[in-house]
């Protein structure tokens, strides 16, 4: 919808903490990441798949971890949602998954 | 002594003494057994009642098969008078102690030799006070089959216990095996018509004193009996009954003998196969052509055995070609059904051979046909001209018949004709096999790749300019103590990371992990938590400034 896109991107714009900012920027790197090796992987074929897996699975996981838990829980617009847990106990989660998901990635890899 | 009675051997008192000092509960049994035997073939006295003592006290401390042996062969040599039934009992604790291997043998673990030891020293034992030994007549039985399985002996002394079973089972007052020997083959037929059997005992002598009966013979095939309670004659060392008599039909049967004439006879029921031949004929041997189309009448042709049909027979794509024939027992007349009738066709010019079965109809006459169509794969479709032979045999013929009776011209159709007719080298080494090995997978060219690297690189250095534009704040960084460490930390960890990938596996990632993961925790709860103090410090001072306006 329209609509919808235009009060999403002012909605952003508007945004003027460094902090979700800065995540934001890695988010849009992670997004960029994934879909250039989607791409890759769709050019050349199957044989690749092997390799293709941990980059989506590691890009989809950090996105998923980075945007959705870690960005909401630090904006403080949402504080009201989530009030045990301050910003720096969501990112120490965040770290925490991150510290997992890594472990998991290079032992499907290696 | 009582055997070399020209051999004299003195015996000094001293070893006197020491035989008769033997014989107490501190020897074991074997040196009780040899002195007693020592004195006993010496002839001189010993106290049957004190050796006695001795072995049944040393018996009971000695569990051992071959101590009991032993103790049952000193037994027979001590007194009658003295109560050698605590010995007797034994032999029958010994027989239960026998292993039975798939109800055929009856031997003891320890081996034939024990076995046969054993087997002397019961009958021994058993002569000596008149008891009968404790063991049925199918425990003998395959108590023999055990002891003279073998022909070849490894020790002298196996050999020579297994003679002394032999005699001890020759020659006793309780049991004497019966074995019937026939001689040569047991086969009868018109020119032997008379089965002759020998009697002999374990030792193979040959026993004469005894009558032979055959209680009834059965024919194998059609289970009928042919004979009953018919006594053998004897003929010098052989008894002897004339089979062919009752003109038995050829094939097998199932003689029942037994043999009688002492009440210690054991094994002397025996079942005997007997083979019954004869001499086969061929007749009615009839070879025609047949037309497919059946318009033609058959010509037929008759053939006498041993004799060749005179001129050629044609099988083709018109005509089949086609032989029946009856076998019957020369002597009685009877059909016969023997299990090898074939006909075998040679083709002369190639060697090649095929070989049919006939197969005897309803009314035992045999028939095979040939049908040039139906056949063609097993020749080959090579034509040409074949000798026909037919083969006739079976265990009970005397006469097995290899019968060149007719050439055949056998025509395949045109276009079947084989290139050459190779025979099949089986042995020939086949091509080699290339190993192929797994190809590796076709990888992308090293261009593609390399420029795609690149690709993926760039948006790392996007990010780095937009965190640059936003101006993410490097200059809020504290240089606390527990900061280092947690960024240190989390440095290792990713660095763990790395190494997991390239060299470490699972559990050994784990380890470092939880060190470095407790150390980075630590540090990072800490250095989150000042920076929580710093901010709710920071809010409550905008608040406060705020609350400061507003008033």
């Amino acid at each position: 919808d329209e609509a919808c896109v235009a009060v999403f991107f002012r909605r952003f714009l508007a945004l003027q903490q460094h902090h979700l900012r800065a995540l934001d920027a890695f988010l849009l790197y992670v997004l960029l990441t994934g879909a250039l090796q989607f791409g890759y992987c769709l050019g050349v074929g199957r044989l690749c798949f092997p390799l293709w897996l941990p980059p989506v699975l590691t890009g989809g996981s950090l996105f998923l971890c980075s945007a959705v838990c870690l960005r909401i829980q630090i904006n403080p617009q949402n504080k009201s949602e989530f009030q045990g847990i301050s910003p720096e106990r969501a990112f120490a989660d965040f770290l925490f998954a991150n510290t997992i998901l890594h472990l998991v990635v290079i032992n499907f890899v290696g | 002594m009582q055997v070399l009675s020209g051999c004299e051997v003195t015996i000094s008192n001293e070893t006197r003494e020491l035989l008769l000092a033997a014989i107490s509960e501190d020897s074991s049994v074997t040196q009780i057994f040899h002195a007693v035997g020592a004195l006993s073939g010496f002839g001189l006295p010993l106290a049957s009642q004190e050796a006695l003592s001795a072995l049944t006290a040393r018996l009971s401390k000695e569990e051992s098969v071959l101590a009991t042996i032993q103790t049952l062969e000193t037994a027979s040599y001590l007194s009658q008078q003295a109560d050698l039934s605590s010995i007797v009992e034994e032999i029958e604790d010994l027989v239960a102690r026998l292993d039975d291997l798939g109800g055929v043998y009856l031997q003891f673990e320890e081996g034939i030799e024990t076995t046969a030891l054993f087997v002397a020293a019961a009958y021994k034992l058993s002569d000596h006070v008149g008891t009968e030994p404790a063991i049925k007549e199918d425990q003998v039985i395959q108590l023999m089959n055990a002891i003279f399985s073998k022909k070849n002996f490894e020790t002298l002394s196996e050999a020579f216990s297994v003679a002394r079973a032999a005699g001890s089972l020759s020659q006793n007052r309780f049991h004497l095996p019966i074995i019937v020997v026939p001689d040569g083959p047991a086969a009868v037929s018109h020119h032997q018509p008379v089965l002759r059997l020998q009697v002999t005992n374990v030792m193979s002598q040959i026993l004469t004193q005894v009558s032979v009966k055959l209680d009834q013979a059965k024919s194998v095939s059609s289970k009928a009996t042919v004979l009953q309670q018919l006594p053998f004659t004897l003929s010098g060392d052989f008894f002897e009954l004339n089979f062919m008599n009752v003109k038995p039909a050829s094939g097998y049967y199932d003689f029942s003998i037994s043999v009688d004439g002492d009440k210690r006879f054991i094994a002397n029921k025996v079942e005997l196969k007997v083979k019954v031949s004869t001499e086969v004929g061929i007749t009615n041997v009839d070879l025609s052509t047949v037309d497919k189309d059946q318009s033609i009448a058959p010509k037929t042709t008759r053939v006498a055995y041993p004799a060749k049909a005179k001129g050629s027979f044609t099988a083709d794509s018109h005509q089949n070609f086609a032989l029946s024939f009856q076998l019957i027992d020369v002597n009685s007349g009877a059909e016969l059904t023997p299990h090898q009738t074939f006909v075998r066709l040679h083709n002369q010019k190639t060697g090649q051979e095929v070989v049919f079965v006939a197969e005897p109809d309803s009314k035992n006459v045999y028939k095979f046909e040939l049908d040039t169509s139906e056949r063609k794969t097993e020749f080959d479709s090579a034509s040409g001209t074949y000798t026909l032979y037919l083969i006739i045999g079976d265990a009970t013929l005397e006469n097995p018949i290899l019968w060149n009776v007719a050439d055949v011209v056998i025509t395949f159709p045109e276009e079947d004709a084989p290139s050459t007719v190779q025979s099949k080298n089986l042995f020939v080494p086949k091509p080699e096999i290339q190993h192929l090995f797994r190809e590796p997978e076709k990888r992308p060219p090293t261009v593609v790749s390399n420029t795609f690297t690149a690709l993926v690189l760039s948006p790392l250095l996007l990010l780095l300019v937009l965190w640059i534009k936003i101006g993410a704040n490097i200059s809020n960084f504290s240089f606390a103590p527990s900061t280092i460490v947690f960024h240190m930390g989390h440095a290792a960890m990713l660095g763990l990371m790395y190494v997991y990938w390239t060299q470490l596996n699972m559990f050994q990632t784990l380890k470092y992990l939880a060190i470095l993961g407790g150390i980075t925790f630590l540090a990072g709860n800490r250095m989150l938590a000042q920076k929580a103090v710093k901010r709710i410090a920071a809010e409550q001072s905008s608040r406060l400034a705020k609350y400061r306006t507003l008033r």
